[in-house]
């Protein structure tokens, strides 16, 4: 099963970056809302019921932006409010990285990691999350 | 009146009428516009022969399309379009639905009596301390269910907004920030009253009553 694997590989990017938290968001089927997807190290369910806003938050804003965002220490030095992050809030996250994930070339999907101590990633573990993405790309679209 | 309460009104008046404005700018200015823009992209993607191009112009529709959706919903946290024609309950009622997608937090709204027609004044001042009570729910409580009971009574409103979660010691949380003791301020100004317990481990509970 593709879900089996995809579980699988957050939770060894857990191990190796090292860090707490690990989701997947996509968008699917193509043109829908963009949700999570896929969780490891979560506290609950909510993730599960999160439809991202676009342009909000650090995954809505990697979407819309199509680039990586880190915040090193939740909630300070944030664009917007607090309440605009929910994943930040409902997982308890304080330092985190979200990267998106492409199809055919443009954002469709978003790569999160986080910590519930103010651990911020460094540049080696930033670049690891984005490699990553590169053999997320290639299963997470796939059950299209 | 006393004057720091006269002041207090004229405060929040200009406020709520600034944020009116903004909102249905956004609502229906803006909005309608890319919605106008959106039904343009959409007549040239039809009338476009070419594979990449056309596949351009739908990935631009789609942004737009987000876009146009994000307006939306942000014009109802800032002020619900319908509130005056269609009350404060339906008002909760929809900005509960957006709370539990944005959120994750599964909600449960129920309403007893008959709802009666409010002042716009107390319309917007209730909708306004529910979302501060929902909004430290979010940051706060650690909770993933929220029971939210309007009862309409003969001479006056109660609502309960109570959470699962966590608690909180009401001294030091009305020591630490403004929110909740803003709460309390906003329902005075309209003749109401705020009643907020908590127990650690046991959830929170705030109960709104305005009389009409
Ligand atoms: N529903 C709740 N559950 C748990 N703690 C709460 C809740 N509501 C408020 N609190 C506590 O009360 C404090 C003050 O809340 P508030 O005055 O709204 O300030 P703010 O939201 O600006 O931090 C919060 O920092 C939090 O510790
Ligand atoms: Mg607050």
């Amino acid at each position: 099963m593709e879900n089996q694997m995809i579980l699988q590989m957050l939770h060894d990017l857990l191990v190796d970056v090292p860090c707490e938290f690990g989701a997947i968001a996509i968008q699917i089927p193509k043109g829908s809302d963009v949700k999570w997807k896929h969780a490891a190290g979560n506290l609950n369910d909510k993730y599960k019921r999160i439809t991202l806003r676009y342009g909000k938050g650090i995954a809505g804003r990697v979407i819309s932006t199509g680039t990586p965002i880190h915040l090193d220490r939740f909630p300070d030095n944030i664009i917007g409010r607090d309440l605009e992050y929910p994943i930040m809030l409902a997982e308890k996250l304080i330092s985190a990285y979200a990267v998106p994930i492409l199809l055919n070339g443009s954002a469709k999907g978003v790569l999160l990691v986080g910590r519930r101590v103010k651990k911020p990633f460094q540049l080696h573990e930033q670049k690891a999350v984005r490699d990553y993405t590169t053999k997320l790309e290639k299963v997470v679209f796939s059950h299209d | 009146m006393e004057k720091d309460t006269v002041i207090s009104h004229y405060i929040i008046d200009s406020q709520e009428d600034e944020i009116k404005r903004i909102s249905n700018e956004l609502h229906e200015g803006v909005g309608q516009t890319l919605y106008s823009v959106f039904t343009g992209l959409e007549y040239l993607e039809g009338s476009m022969q070419e594979p990449a191009m056309k596949s351009y112009t739908a990935e631009i529709r789609e942004q737009l399309s987000k876009t146009i959706q994000e307006i939306r919903l942000l014009s109802l946290e800032l002020h619900p379009p319908s509130l005056a024609s269609s009350g404060i309950t339906a008002a909760l009622k929809s900005y509960l639905k957006l709370y539990t997608s944005t959120y994750g937090i599964i909600t449960e709204l129920t309403s007893a009596g008959n709802e009666r027609r409010l002042l716009e004044k107390q319309n917007i001042m209730l909708y306004r301390v529910c979302q501060e009570a929902l909004g430290n729910i979010a940051k706060y409580a650690d909770a993933n269910l929220v029971h939210m009971k309007l009862n309409w009574e003969a001479e006056k409103v109660i609502i309960e907004i109570k959470d699962f979660g966590k608690g909180f010691d009401i001294h030091t949380g009305l020591a630490k920030r403004s929110g909740l003791a803003a709460m309390c301020e906003r329902m005075e100004l309209i003749g109401g009253t705020c009643l907020i317990t908590s127990a650690i481990g046991n959830g929170t509970l705030i109960t709104l009553s305005l009389p009409y």
